[in-house]
Formats: structure tokens, C-alpha cells, sequence
């Protein structure tokens, strides 16, 4: 084509000067010989004389009468067609004039004046901009142990063209054993970039990569890179605080501007940590500048910015204990293959955080899931297993999501509340008898212990968690309240316990908190609103939820907080986050310990309470020796929640060492029976694990957590009664 | 073209009728079945013989040589009505044959030259107005009639009966260039790229990323002009336009020299053939003229145009070398016939 211009040129100027050189040379030559006649007599012999055009034309002029050539004798000029017709040479040369000069006008405002326009878009045509994804950051616990980390991934890419080349995508789709149209659907996904790469296989075996690396030729556009995938060495280990990654879901990506960039090529956190945190663990996209022609084939990259990793978390979680919470939790509920139904209880929970800064050191939930299943695409199979009621929602995770009676671990919250509003104090004294009818309603109540623990003060009442001497704190409020003496409001209860963080987030860095609930009037007025006659509330609502029965829920992180309080004085935010390190390792983001509130409780009455708490510990005969084992000094309180034609809701809290409290520990268990006999020994052994950590004598080895398979069989319902 | 150089064009004077055959054959050649090879647009305007030709485009020269002896032939009659109604509809006749195909940008030539020859064969001015003012009607007429015979396809798309879909939507895109930034309006708009981008200089021969890289359709033959700018600049382009405008002055001094007036209106004739293409094919490529497929003299791409274009400057050659010199006018044939 380039010939072709260059010939064209050529040529034109070619012509123009050999017109312009012939016309110069005759008029040249003319000049001299004036009167040669040579020529013109050629021409009246050969031409015009016997053409009867020219004899019409004379005839017609002379029929008008106009022939009549003039001057012939000066010999300078004759009659030309053209001399009438000056006017008109003249306009027409005028209107060449107007058309080269409006044409070079426009040409000199194109070129010159709108040169840096049009060079732009000449650019933006020719250039595009590629993008590829950077790996995201690993997860550590908080000694380093690596959580999650990224592995190699063979993915085989290709250009969007190889769509065209249906050869190519039938081999494609025959090496690696993927459907011809997916592999054809995968090539025309074009939601990374009209001139993207396109991601067709990812893990592909090495083999399968080497032979399309070794059978280049036949796969032309496909190209074989090395990124990475999520690897979880310890398998289902602290999944839910994990969370896992996947596909940027429509919503995120149409939120584009919002902070980072977020392209459908990424991977982003769905869930836990992953989630909370991807702006941090997200890297920098690479890019590249590519030439590319009209049809979009590259042509050239011309700048290559590699894609940079995103920066790693360090979580506050301590490994080896969150190991002993998992496989603690695995034994006592499903000892056999991962089966719900198998050993005690449904579903439970275990957190245990530093009460002195808030850090979360263990958060366990049962039935778990390994995130693994989770990197490339989830087996659909698991997943919709997963979503069947009998699996009982491994993805949820119970710690923070988990709404659960809070039983009788309640009571030291309720029993400050009564020290705090003089409704007991160290002198006070009831008397059990196993049956309780205060408000003389004959609605009789019962303590757990059916024979009556006699006469007893608050703390061994907190110590044997005898319910009769809090239905006596709880009568105490609604006495006061307006239905009796009207010296306190009707959720005065309510409003002291909410100063522990409960009916309320807690604040931790997790996606999917429940606030659990605490009964109140408007409460219940709200749940009844269609039945009136039974949504008043009664003194039997404030006995209820004394004792953390009835409608009170609570998640097992609120519990650990609150015992945190109970064990500082104030609670601290709960956070997951320990600092965030860039590439280099350099400290990027540092948490802060936030208190996150300071409830109004005066010191005497909290070290009553905790003394109460200390000696349930030290005083009951199985959980005593639990915590002597750890060789912990500890201050716990177990709860046991009741349900109809289930069985017992197990609870045990507690916060260890005594003296100087370090680490709060709650764990749940539903369907699980007594909570000294199933929470309590999961308790002791996390909290000895994080002490030995802190110790640095830490003997357990971390090995894999494997994921629940979604299967459970009915679990054994034990009717013989509460014994907390 | 040097054949049409050492030809006497005077030769030509009295065929006009057998020019007229001639052109019209020329052009109607691609109806016949086997013979026409649709370019792709549409429109039958190719024959293959061997090669593929385009008669339209030799019919220019049977065209210049037709109408400048035409108007020749009637020369001082063209200031009566009758007269010039006559020598106007034998102008019409090859536009009307090449409508057929249906090719537009030529007839369009065809219609300059048809012009330039008529005003430069001393036709009246006032018909000369009449006629441009009905020209006018005719056209708007013409899409008048189009918008009432439209009719609706299945797929909700309007088919009109006159005026091809692609016309229409050329004449739209020049009326409106950012409506539709896909088919014209892309052509357009790449061009206008290609040349805005060019600068001062160009980019250089070979580096011309528009055309090279395949954004500018049809860089060879209709959108040739764009390539230049883009490679040369406006320098390069500058050049071109001075060359044609040396081209057309001199013609014009040939013309003007001239002693009979079917020289005279040959030369014209070429000339309005040649401002009308270069007009429309740098202009449609600057965005000042609808978009039609009309090459740029000597530059486009283009075997039947090329020989089509020599042929010309043959012709005017020959017009020059049968003009007596300044000297011997005074022995002009003219001159000796009216003595006897």
C-alpha cells in the first residue's frame, strides 16, 4: 500500500512538471519564431480545417453574424472561446481558489490547531490498558504461624481471539477436560478489559501445562502463567475467622469507585477476616500498556507494571489454642467422621479473648468448614449440602452469629446488678426449698436442684447457681419497679446489663454480629403485639431473666466480654486484628486497644462477684479438678440452658489467671447436656493452652482441621433434668 | 497517455452521439448478468474481465468528451430555452445510467463535469440558476417522496425505496458525525483521527498508526488522503494541494489558450471533474463533505481511476499540442477560411 502512495505521489508531481516543463519549453520556442508557419499549416491540413464541428460553428456565427475576426493583422491575437467567457474563467478559478483554500483552512485547524486532540485519541485507540491480579496477602496468627498463604496456580490463558479458532478451543476444552462451550465462555468473558487475557483453566496439572507449552504451534494465543490460589495449611483451622475469598459478587463490582479497584479477574474476601480486611489484603493490580489494532490483537506491550501482593494480616489469634477449641469442639460433638449426632450436642462455639487489650485469642464454631473448598470454584455439591438444615449451617459461624439462651453464666451480671441496687448484699440470706412461688401467683418456679440448696447468701448461691436466691433478686426488681414501689423504671434490670455489652454489637472486626435480646416491656409488647393478653410484662419475665432463661439470647462473644468486665472493670473492644506488614515486613497498620465501655459497677461488688465466680471454680467437684490439670487459677461460672424436648443448652465461662486476669474463655455447646460437664473441660483446656502459649510452653502441635461433611444423625434427647 | 497526447482530441469533436452510445454502454456494462460484480456496497459497478474494472470510471473520459462536444455543438444556442432544455437532458443522460447501478459519487462526477462544461459553454446565466434552483427542489424532492414510500421491514427497521440505506445514513452521519460512532460515524470519526494526528510533520512514513493498525477503513483507496496526512503532515498535505492547484492553473492556461471551444470545454470539463473529486475526497475526510466513495485523483488506490486519470492528462495534452502558439494565431485555420 505504502508503494502505492509513494508511486501516486510520484507520478502526480511527474506530470505536473512535464506539463509545466512542455508548456514552458513551447512558449519558449514560440517566442522567436514568429510568423513560422510549419505548424499551423500541419494543423489546417490534419485538423480543425475538415472537422465539421468547426464548419457548423462558423456557420452557425456566421448565420449570426458574429464571425468576423478582428485584428488578424497585428498577428497577435485571434478569436479564443475563451475570451467571452473571462468572467466565468475567472469565477471558476475563483471557486478552485475557495476550495484548495477552505480545504488547507480546515487541514491547518485539524492538524495544527487540534493536532494535541486528535494525537490523544489516536493514542486512547492504539493503547489499552491491561490488568492482572496480584495475589492477596497471607494470614498469621499472633506468633507467626501462617493461617493462609498462597500457592502456585498453573492457569492457562488466552488471548480473546482464540474465541474465533475453534481448533484451539477444542483442544483446549480436550486437555483440560473441560465442555468446549465453557472453555469458549471463559475466552469471551470479557469483564476484565475488552483486550484482557482470559483465565481458561486454572490448576491445571503440570503435565497438562507442559503440553501446551511443548505443542505451542497448535495452542497459537493460549499461554500458560503461574498465579496464585488461596492455600489453607491448617485446613479448617479458625475457618470463620478466615472466612474464604471467591468472585467478586455484580453489587461489588458496580461499586467501582469506592475505594480500590475491584475487577472481575479478582478475587475477593467473602467472608471473616478475608472480608473485613480485603482492602489490605487486596494488592495492586498489574498493568500493562498494550498496542493493540482496530480487532483488538496485541501487538506490543509497551510498559508492564508487575503486580504488587497485597499486604499480610497478622491476626491476635493464638494457633495452638484455636487448634485445642476446634478439635475440642470436633471431639465432643461429632468424635465420629465429622457426624453432628455422634457425640454431645448439635452446634457450639468457643472465644477467648485478652481481657487486658480485647484481642480475640481463640474463636471456634461448630460444625466447620475447610475454606479450601472455597479456592476455584466451591464443590456445589458441599455447598448445597451445607445449606441443608440437618448440616446445621457450617458457614455460620456461632461465636458472633450465634444467638444462644444465656442460662445461668447470666448471673453474674444479674447478681451485680442486685449488689449495685442494694437488692442483696453480702449479708443477705434466702432459703431454697427447691420450689419458689413469690409472687404468690401459684406459677411455681423451680431451682435446678429439686430438693432446695436451704439457706444460703449470694455468693454460694452464685457458687451452686441456686435459682431460688435470684428469683428473690429478680422479684426485688420488679417489686421496685412500677407495678410495686416505683422506685426504679421497669427495665432498670435490662439497662444495668446492657452496660455489659449485652442486646448490643460488641464491636469485633467480623462481618454478621447478633445482638442477642434482652427483654424489656416494649420488647415483648412488640413480639405479643396480636395476642395483648400475653404481651404484659410480668414479674415472672424479670425472674426468667435472672437466671438467663426464658427469652434472653446472648452470643458466646458477648459472654466472653462481659466476663471481661466482670474481670477488669471494663471491656474492651474485641478485635481480630493484630497489625497489618507490607511487602518488606514493615509494620503498616498497628491495632489499638478501644474500651469499648466501662459499666458503673463499684469495686466491692466485683470483687464479691469475682470471689463468688473463683470459688465456683475451685468448689465444684468436676471442674475443679479440670482447671488443676491446667494448673490454672481460674474464675468461672457454668449455665445450662433449658429447653423443651431438647436437650440442655452447655455453657462455661471463665477467666483465668485469678489474681491477674489474662484471658477469658465461653464456650457453648447446644443440645449438649450440662455445661460443667460438657463446656467446662473445653474451657479449661483453652485457657491452659493460651496460658502455656503466653508461657511459651506450649506443647501442642498444630495439625489439620477437617472440614464438617454436612451430615448429622438425631441426636439422643437425655430428659434427666438440669443439673448446673 | 502519451497516445492521447499525440491524438488529435479534435477527433473527437463530432462523435457525440456515438460518445453518448459509447457511455452509456460503458456504463450499464455491469448489468449483464455474469458480467457484474457488486463491490460490496451494494451497488453493481464493477465488470470482470480478467480484472475487475469499473466502467463508471473510463466513462469519465467518454463523459468530458461527450459533453464538451455536445455544448460545442450548440454553441451561442444555449441562450434560448428550447435549446438548452435539449443540450441539459442529453447532459442528464449518463448520470441517469449510472444511477442505475446505483452509484452516486460517480454520477455526482459526472453531474460537475456536466456542469462546469455548461457554464463554461456560455449557457445563460439565468438558466444556469433556474437550473440549480430545480436541482435543489429535485433533491429535496426526491427525500420527500423517499419518507412518504418508506416502509416498515419485520424487524422493525424502515426500508426506503430511493435513496439506499447507506446514503441516508451517510448524509446523516455528515449531518450528524458523533449520532453514530459505530459504522460512518467511526469511518468518520478514525479519519478525522488520522489526520488531526498527523500534526505538523506526520508521523513518518510506515508509522502511521491508524492506518497501519488497521482503525481507518478503506485506507488505500477512498480514505487514501487521511494516510498521507497522517504520515506526512500538514506539510505533506500542503504539498499535494499545491500540486493540484498547480495541476488546475495550468489547465486552466491551456483551457484559456484554447482555440476552438470543445477544447476549451474538454480542459473544463476535466477540471470540474478533478476540483469536484478532490472537493469531496478530502473534504468527506475533514468532515466538510457526506461521505461518498469518490477516489482523490492520482493518489487513490485504483487501476480503472489511474488509467482513467492519464487518460486525461493525455487528452489535455492533446488540447495543449493542437493549440497554435501565441505567434501563429494569425494563420489560425479560422483566420484562412474566412478569406475564402
Amino acid at each position: 500500500m505504502l508503494v502505492v502512495i509513494a508511486v501516486a505521489v510520484l507520478a502526480a508531481v511527474i506530470v505536473i512538471v512535464v506539463v509545466a516543463a512542455a508548456l514552458a519549453a513551447k512558449s519558449r520556442s514560440a517566442t522567436p519564431s514568429v510568423g513560422k508557419s510549419k505548424g499551423v499549416s500541419e494543423l489546417s491540413t490534419v485538423g480543425v480545417g475538415s472537422s465539421p464541428f468547426e464548419r457548423r460553428t462558423q456557420a452557425k456565427a456566421a448565420r449570426d453574424g458574429e464571425v468576423t475576426v478582428t485584428s488578424s493583422e497585428t498577428g497577435a491575437a485571434s478569436k479564443k472561446p475563451s475570451d467571452e467567457l473571462g468572467g466565468r474563467f475567472a469565477a471558476l478559478g475563483a471557486a478552485a481558489l475557495v476550495i484548495f483554500g477552505a480545504l488547507s483552512a480546515k487541514l491547518w485547524s485539524m492538524q495544527i490547531l487540534g493536532n494535541t486532540e486528535y494525537a490523544e485519541a489516536a493514542e486512547e485507540n492504539l493503547y489499552t490498558t491491561v490488568k492482572t491480579p496480584a495475589p492477596r496477602g497471607c494470614i498469621y496468627d499472633a506468633y507467626g504461624e501462617p493461617l493462609v498463604v498462597n500457592r502456585p496456580s498453573q492457569t492457562v490463558i488466552a488471548d480473546p481471539e482464540v474465541a474465533d479458532n475453534r481448533d484451539v478451543v477444542r483442544r483446549l476444552s480436550t486437555v483440560l477436560g473441560v465442555p468446549a462451550n465453557v472453555v469458549l465462555q471463559r475466552i469471551n468473558d470479557a469483564s476484565a478489559g475488552a483486550q484482557s487475557l482470559r483465565v481458561v483453566g486454572e490448576d491445571v496439572r503440570l503435565r497438562d501445562v507442559a503440553f501446551i507449552a511443548e505443542h505451542a504451534d497448535a495452542f497459537p494465543g493460549v499461554t500458560v502463567e503461574e498465579r496464585s490460589l488461596r492455600t489453607y495449611p491448617h485446613g479448617a483451622l479458625a475457618a470463620h475467622v478466615l472466612g474464604y475469598t471467591g468472585a467478586p459478587s455484580e453489587e461489588l463490582l458496580e461499586r467501582k469507585n469506592e475505594g480500590r479497584e475491584i475487577l472481575a479477574i479478582d478475587t475477593v474476601g467473602s467472608a471473616g477476616v478475608e472480608a473485613t480486611y480485603d482492602a489490605y489484603l487486596s494488592g495492586e493490580h498489574g498493568v500493562s500498556q498494550v498496542m493493540v489494532d482496530a480487532s483488538g490483537r496485541r501487538i506490543s506491550v509497551m510498559s508492564d507494571i508487575k503486580d504488587s501482593k497485597g499486604n499480610d494480616l497478622y491476626l491476635t489469634l493464638d494457633a495452638k489454642a484455636q487448634y485445642v477449641a476446634d478439635t475440642a469442639l470436633a471431639e465432643t460433638i461429632a468424635p465420629n467422621g465429622g457426624v453432628i449426632g455422634t457425640g454431645k450436642g448439635s452446634k457450639g462455639a468457643v472465644v477467648a479473648l485478652d481481657v487486658t487489650d480485647g484481642s480475640v485469642a481463640v474463636m471456634a464454631s461448630f460444625p466447620t468448614f475447610d475454606p479450601t473448598s472455597f479456592t476455584g470454584a466451591i464443590s456445589d455439591e458441599l455447598f448445597q449440602k451445607y445449606q441443608q438444615e440437618e448440616a446445621y449451617a457450617p458457614l455460620n459461624n456461632n461465636a458472633v452469629s450465634g444467638q444462644f439462651m444465656a442460662a445461668s453464666t447470666f448471673k453474674a451480671f444479674t447478681s451485680l446488678a442486685g449488689l449495685e441496687y442494694g437488692f442483696a448484699d453480702e449479708k443477705s440470706s434466702w432459703t431454697c426449698t427447691g420450689e419458689w412461688d413469690g409472687f404468690g401467683s401459684g406459677d411455681i418456679q423451680r431451682c435446678w436442684r429439686r430438693d432446695g440448696h436451704g439457706t444460703l447468701n449470694l455468693r454460694d448461691g452464685i457458687v451452686v447457681s441456686c435459682d431460688t436466691v435470684f428469683y428473690e433478686i429478680g422479684k426485688a426488681f420488679y417489686d421496685h419497679g412500677p407495678n410495686g414501689t416505683g422506685e426504679i423504671s421497669e427495665t432498670a434490670l435490662q439497662d444495668y446489663l446492657r452496660q455489659f455489652g449485652f442486646g448490643a454489637k460488641t464491636g469485633i472486626d467480623l462481618g454478621g454480629e447478633a445482638v442477642g435480646v434482652i427483654p424489656t416491656p416494649a420488647w415483648k409488647a412488640e413480639l405479643f403485639r396480636n395476642r395483648p393478653a400475653e404481651a404484659s410484662f410480668r414479674g415472672g419475665d424479670y425472674t426468667n431473666m435472672i437466671i438467663g432463661q426464658g427469652d434472653v439470647l446472648v452470643t458466646p462473644l458477648q459472654i466472653a466480654c462481659g466476663y471481661a468486665g466482670v474481670a477488669t472493670g471494663r471491656i474492651m473492644q474485641p478485635h481480630l486484628l493484630k497489625e497489618v506488614r507490607n511487602g518488606e515486613g514493615e509494620v503498616v497498620v498497628s491495632f489499638e486497644p478501644v474500651v469499648e465501655r466501662t459499666p458503673e459497677v463499684t469495686e466491692k461488688h466485683l470483687a464479691y462477684v469475682r470471689e463468688a465466680l473463683h470459688g465456683m471454680v475451685q468448689e465444684s467437684a468436676g471442674v475443679a479438678q479440670l482447671f488443676a490439670e491446667q494448673g490454672l487459677d481460674a474464675a468461672g461460672k457454668s449455665g445450662t440452658g433449658e429447653k423443651q424436648n431438647e436437650n440442655d443448652t452447655a455453657w462455661f465461662v471463665a477467666y483465668a489467671p485469678f489474681k491477674e486476669p489474662k484471658y477469658v474463655c465461653a464456650c457453648v455447646v447446644e443440645q449438649a447436656g450440662g455445661g460443667s460437664d460438657v463446656a467446662a473441660p473445653i474451657v479449661a483446656k483453652v485457657l491452659g493452652a493460651l496460658m502455656d502459649s503466653v508461657e511459651g510452653s506450649s506443647q501442642v502441635e498444630i495439625g489439620r482441621v477437617a472440614g464438617s461433611p454436612g451430615d448429622s444423625i438425631p441426636i439422643a434427647v437425655n430428659d434427666a433434668g438440669r443439673e448446673d | 497517455m502519451t497516445a492521447m497526447w499525440a491524438f488529435d482530441y479534435r477527433r473527437f469533436a463530432n462523435l457525440t452521439i456515438a460518445l453518448l452510445i459509447i457511455n452509456v454502454v460503458l456504463i450499464l456494462l455491469p448489468h449483464i448478468p455474469g458480467l457484474g460484480t457488486d463491490a460490496g456496497m451494494g451497488a453493481k459497478s464493477w465488470i470482470k474481465l480478467g480484472i475487475q474494472v469499473q466502467p463508471g470510471e473510463f466513462a469519465k473520459v467518454t463523459v468530458v468528451l461527450f459533453a464538451a462536444s455536445l455544448v460545442a455543438r450548440y454553441q451561442g444556442t444555449l441562450d434560448d430555452w428550447g435549446e438548452y432544455c435539449k443540450v441539459l437532458g442529453m447532459l442528464l443522460i449518463p448520470f441517469a445510467a449510472i444511477m442505475t447501478q446505483p452509484d452516486l459519487g460517480t454520477g455526482l462526477v459526472y453531474l460537475a463535469i456536466a456542469a462546469v462544461v455548461l457554464i463554461m459553454g456560455g449557457a445563460k446565466a439565468r438558466f444556469l440558476v433556474i437550473t440549480l434552483v430545480a436541482a435543489v427542489i429535485a433533491v429535496a424532492a426526491v427525500f420527500a417522496v423517499d419518507e412518504m414510500l418508506k416502509y416498515q421491514l419485520e424487524d422493525g427497521t424502515w426500508e426506503y425505496r430511493l435513496l439506499k440505506n447507506y446514503q441516508r445514513s451517510r448524509l446523516l452521519v455528515f449531518l450528524d458525525p458523533e449520532g453514530d460512532l459505530s459504522g460512518d460515524g467511526y469511518n468518520l470519526a478514525q479519519a478525522k483521527i488520522a489526520i488531526g494526528s498527523g500534526g505538523l510533520f506526520g508521523k513518518g512514513l510506515l508509522n502511521a498508526t491508524q492506518s497501519t493498525h488497521g482503525f481507518l477503513p478503506e485506507a488505500p483507496t477512498d480514505f487514501i488522503f487521511c494516510v498521507l496526512a497522517e504520515e506526512f503532515g500538514f506539510v505533506g498535505v500542503m504539498t499535494l494541494i499545491a500540486l493540484y492547484a498547480a495541476m488546475i492553473v495550468l489547465c486552466l492556461a491551456i483551457a484559456r489558450r484554447a482555440d476552438n471551444l470543445f477544447g476549451m470545454l474538454v480542459v473544463m470539463g476535466i477540471i470540474g471533474m478533478w476540483l469536484f473529486q478532490i472537493l469531496e475526497n478530502i473534504g468527506m475526510d475533514c468532515g466538510l463533505m457526506p461521505i461518498t466513495g469518490i477516489p482523490l485523483p492520482f493518489v487513490s488506490y485504483g487501476s480503472s481511476f489511474m488509467v482513467v486519470n492519464f487518460a486525461l492528462i493525455g487528452l489535455i495534452g492533446s488540447v495543449y499540442s493542437h493549440t497554435p502558439t501565441q505567434s501563429s494565431f494569425a494563420s489560425t485555420p479560422s483566420h484562412g477560411r474566412k478569406a475564402s
